[in-house]
């Protein structure tokens, strides 16, 4: 999953270190020691608090508190951890006029590294559209952007450096204030290219990446697999108590066939997405059916439609991912049956025949209602006739 | 810029940066299919085998592997296809070196997933300048039907190949952000008889290098092409380039799209889906979005993946194709051996694809020799008379060598001719006869790494290393060896002598140091038989590595030997002088 967030305590100091400025911020999760904390800090100063998941609009939704003494740091968290959130981050807070608030953010594109500047920063920056001027991040520019927000052309250097080499993706300064020549980054977001984690020699690694919201043991588990496995896999949960699931492979077709169940008017009933692609292994296609049998077992609905989709493949082998499939069924067909589970089939792909023809046997053999199809059967076909 | 008519004109020569057998294999099946006698796959950059075994046809091939990218100038000068199949970490590393190995390059796929975005930049930096299409990453590849695959696109089993069609040509050119949906769209087209004119998969990551809009426009410049389907997803703002390109009639080719990932609006939070690009951060990147942009600019787009379908079958005119008539390459299996020296044709023995009956009467049994075991025959007279001189020069050394001990010890303790010959073989290694590899090996490496002659004898002497070809024991300046005097000799049929010229230089330095520190008859046959090798059979630097490192050098002197051998069992069976016994008078028990 190639652009993920970074914690924002990561990303600043990422960002503090390259420039270098000293940066103090505290991350806060489950470990830390609230007691020993606060006596650390120095009581004459005032603190921030605020959630650090990745999370959007925090000071509208209220996941941020200003202002606050030490004292008060662990009645604000505690409030924050009763709306679901485990990772926090404590900075000193830096009084200021709204005037001073700029917004600055860098984005990678195809051109190079654009930066979006506006003097009109803060919570609002969506209602001044107009006052976004954006810039390709480069030394012929950086006077400008030095007028916008105070950042001055070495900073600018060394941040774009930073930027560039530690294959960051996205960064958003919002609000940022400069005050005697000093940025403060009041609220940093920060996007990186997994991809480039092998080469950013240890900058930032999977401690610093805002771990997806996985609520389900089975998006965790599919989570492990695809750590652990040259194939991409993934799962995502939508409706716990759904009716239709999903066992897709390729990204595309994928799209395809869970598009076809909201086009048809099922999408209330669609428990989740995935998909397999990349040539899994039968032992990892059989470890991924489990969990997507683990969430249809889990579920409360009262019908149970199971859809093993996906195109013709170029070179995903049907006839060992369909093994690994058929292996999952066959251990918990008991339980499929007494759910009267459907299952609608319909592939393509090197070994296409036999896959097709063990599957087709293992739903006659069991009495599974259903049907198996290969490519002569249009693709998103087959949710028609799993919903009818 | 892609230029599809150029391609169509262009023979493919394609170079794989890595084994991907099965993408590899369906290449050359694909080649096969088009009528084409060689493959396209010239050969493979890799690690391990010198050569992989693939199927052309129902027959079994070697495609060479070469370790590094500059192995072969003359290759790398016609490569003008590559298959990338690296790791993403390794694809830009790689595809930088193939850059500036191949001159020629027009055409690469990049098929790996998990290239850090500023890689692609990189690569896409690359293409420009050097005028390369680059089609990825994460790309199943490039396909203009009957005549280049390069990547799965179109599948990987051979029976994919035929079913999807891929040997009509046609008018409909399919461009795909999906691998896998790519193969569905031509699959459903060939099922509606709708044959291609191209097809390309960009892969689904952020930063393409062949974008869809450089796409649309080879579509646009193709004159093969009539009409375009396009298979787009959620993510990104292609489409509204593209939309540009159509509002501004740069693209006036009919456009039959779907954007797919309109599910995305069912999740609460947008989801990252199964394509690096596809997730919809903001309402332009929706797929609704962006279908409604390319249906305003003129596009046919279907709302659903059922529409698309129907506005290709209603728009795109159908084109009945021949009937299949290609043979069937189910029942090929694999080889456990490859053997190209010799056979048996029709139950009559056959050597480097001759009969043997007729190769006895033209060739010499020194001829036979040589050319068996270089695996080819020679193109020089004087090779074979080289050999020929060799094994006589051989053949035997009297009774007092190590091997020949061997041999009549066993030939006395009452064993067999195979037991005897075999326990003096045993005894060729470096110290006994095993030398004239080794002198080989020291004569390449120093005239290849030009060192001089003085540094050779000093880099030996400070490692108090014996050198091989040089000193005998009996022989010296006082008492030349006359085999060595024969071989020199033959060294004047030569133009050229390097490693002779070398190894005599190096004689020189260890005889003014002692007198029997001469070039030996090993240290000539190996100097003169490399000369002869290189000028009169024109043998490369490479091929001559290998032949040492093969112990080719040997074989001479095993096989002219393994007479004397033969001959001292047979003598001492003759004589029968009863079971050997050590007197102790000559063992030291001290």
């Amino acid at each position: 999953m190639p652009r993920v967030k970074l914690y924002e305590h990561s990303a600043k100091t990422i960002i503090s270190k390259a420039l270098p400025l000293p940066y103090r911020g505290i991350r806060i999760d489950e470990n830390t020691d609230l007691k020993k904390l606060v006596a650390s800090l120095p009581k004459n100063k005032t603190y921030v608090v605020k959630v650090d998941q990745g999370v959007k609009k925090r000071m509208k939704n209220g996941l941020v508190v200003l202002n606050i003494s030490p004292a008060e740091i662990p009645a604000a968290l505690k409030k924050l951890k009763l709306k679901k959130f485990d990772n926090f981050l404590v900075e000193e807070f830096l009084p200021h006029k709204p005037n001073e608030e700029k917004y600055f953010s860098l984005e990678r594109q195809r051109d190079g590294i654009v930066a979006s500047v506006s003097d009109k920063g803060g919570i609002d920056i969506e209602d001044n559209p107009d006052s976004i001027k954006t810039f390709i991040l480069e030394p012929k520019n950086y006077s400008a952007l030095e007028k916008l927000t105070g950042l001055s052309p070495d900073m600018l250097q060394k941040i774009r450096q930073t930027f560039d080499e530690l294959c960051f993706s996205f960064l958003e300064i919002n609000p940022l204030v400069v005050k005697n020549e000093t940025p403060y980054f009041l609220d940093l977001a920060a996007t990186v290219d997994s991809a480039g984690e092998f080469f950013v020699s240890g900058t930032w690694g999977e401690k610093d990446i805002v771990a997806m919201a996985l609520k389900t043991t089975e998006e965790k588990t599919v989570k492990i697999l695809k750590d652990n496995s040259p194939a991409a896999l993934s799962l995502a949960v939508i409706n716990p108590n759904g009716s239709i699931f999903l066992l897709l492979s390729g990204g595309g077709a994928s799209l395809v066939v869970a598009d076809e169940v909201a086009n048809l008017g099922a999408a209330n009933e669609l428990a989740n997405y995935g998909e397999y692609s990349g040539n899994p292994s039968e032992e990892e296609t059989y470890l991924y059916t489990l969990e997507i049998i683990s969430l249809l077992k889990k579920s409360r609905a009262k019908r149970k439609i199971l859809i093993i989709g996906g195109g013709v493949a170029n070179f995903t082998d049907v006839r060992a991912t369909f093994r690994g499939i058929i292996r999952a069924l066959e251990k918990n067909k008991i339980t499929l049956q007494k759910m009267s589970t459907k299952i609608f089939v319909r592939r393509g792909g090197p070994g296409q025949t036999e896959g097709l023809a063990s599957m087709q046997k293992f739903l006659n053999d069991n009495n599974f209602d259903g049907g198996v199809y290969g490519p002569e059967l249009p693709l998103q076909k087959i949710v028609e006739l799993a919903l009818c | 810029m892609l230029n599809i008519q150029q391609l169509r004109k262009l023979e493919p020569q394609i170079i794989a940066l890595g084994n991907h057998r099965p993408i590899l294999q369906s290449m050359l099946d694909f080649d096969f299919y088009c009528g084409r006698t060689e493959p396209t796959l010239k050969a493979i950059i890799g690690t391990g085998k010198k050569f992989e075994k693939f199927f052309f046809g129902k027959r079994e091939i070697l495609i060479p592997v070469y370790h590094d990218l500059s192995h072969d100038i003359k290759i790398n000068a016609t490569i003008n296809g590559l298959i990338n199949v690296n790791s993403g970490r390794r694809t830009l590393a790689s595809m930088r070196a193939a850059i500036s190995a191949y001159p020629n390059l027009k055409t690469a796929v990049l098929f790996a997933e998990n290239v850090p975005e500023k890689h692609s930049l990189e690569m896409d930096k690359l293409a420009k300048t050097k005028n390369i299409t680059i089609t990825g990453p994460a790309s199943v590849g490039i396909l203009i039907p009957n005549h280049l695959k390069i990547g799965p696109i179109g599948g990987v089993d051979h029976r994919q190949l035929l079913s999807a069609k891929l040997f009509d040509t046609g008018a409909t050119a399919v461009l795909c952000s999906s691998g896998g949906m790519s193969n569905e769209i031509i699959n459903l087209l060939a099922h509606a008889n709708i044959p291609l004119s191209f097809a390309v998969a960009f892969g689904g990551d952020r930063f393409p290098v062949l974008t869809p809009k450089e796409a649309f426009l080879a579509a646009e410049n193709d004159p093969n092409t009539k009409q375009i389907v396009y298979f787009g997803e959620l993510g990104g703002y292609d489409e509204y380039e593209l939309a540009e390109l159509l509002k501004k009639k740069i693209i006036t080719k009919p456009v039959i799209a779907y954007i797919a990932g309109s599910v995305s609006a069912v999740f609460k939070e947008p989801p990252q889906f199964g394509h690096a690009k596809a997730l919809a951060q903001r309402g332009a990147e929706t797929a609704v979005a962006k279908a409604e942009a390319l249906t305003d600019a003129g596009a046919l787009v279907g709302k659903s993946f059922a529409q698309f379908l129907n506005l290709i079958t209603k728009n795109i005119m159908t084109q009945k194709s021949p009937p299949q008539t290609q043979i069937d390459l189910s029942d090929r299996r694999a080889s456990l051996f490859t053997c190209r020296i010799s056979g048996d044709k029709n139950g009559s023995p056959t050597i480097l694809g001759q009969e043997l009956v007729a190769a006895v009467k033209t060739m010499s049994y020194s001829e036979m020799v040589i050319a068996l075991l270089l695996g080819k025959k020679p193109k020089s007279k004087e090779l074979a008379q080289f050999t020929d001189l060799a094994l006589k020069l051989l053949i035997d050394h009297g009774p007092y060598v190590s091997g020949a001990v061997n041999t009549m010890i066993t030939a006395r303790a009452g064993k067999d001719l195979v037991s005897a010959l075999c326990a003096g073989l045993l005894t060729i290694g470096d110290r006994f006869g095993g030398a004239i590899n080794e002198a080989a090996l020291n004569w390449f490496t120093a005239v290849n790494q030009k060192i001089a002659a003085a540094n050779f004898v000093e880099n030996f002497a400070s490692a108090k290393k014996i050198i091989a070809g040089i000193g005998h024991k009996k022989y010296s300046s006082h008492q030349p060896d006359e085999r060595v005097k024969l071989i020199l000799e033959f060294a004047k049929k030569l133009k050229f002598h390097p490693h002779l010229d070398f190894a005599l230089g190096v004689a020189k330095i260890t005889l003014a140091k002692k007198a029997n520190l001469i070039l030996n008859v090993d240290g000539a046959l190996a100097a003169v038989l490399l000369d002869l090798l290189q000028e009169k059979e024109n043998y490369q630097k490479e091929e001559l590595s290998e032949l040492i490192a093969s112990g080719f050098f040997n074989s001479l002197f095993i096989l002219a030997r393994s007479v004397g051998f033969a001959a001292h069992f047979l003598e001492q069976r003759r004589l029968d002088e009863g079971l050997f016994r050590l007197p102790e008078d000559s063992v030291n028990n001290g």
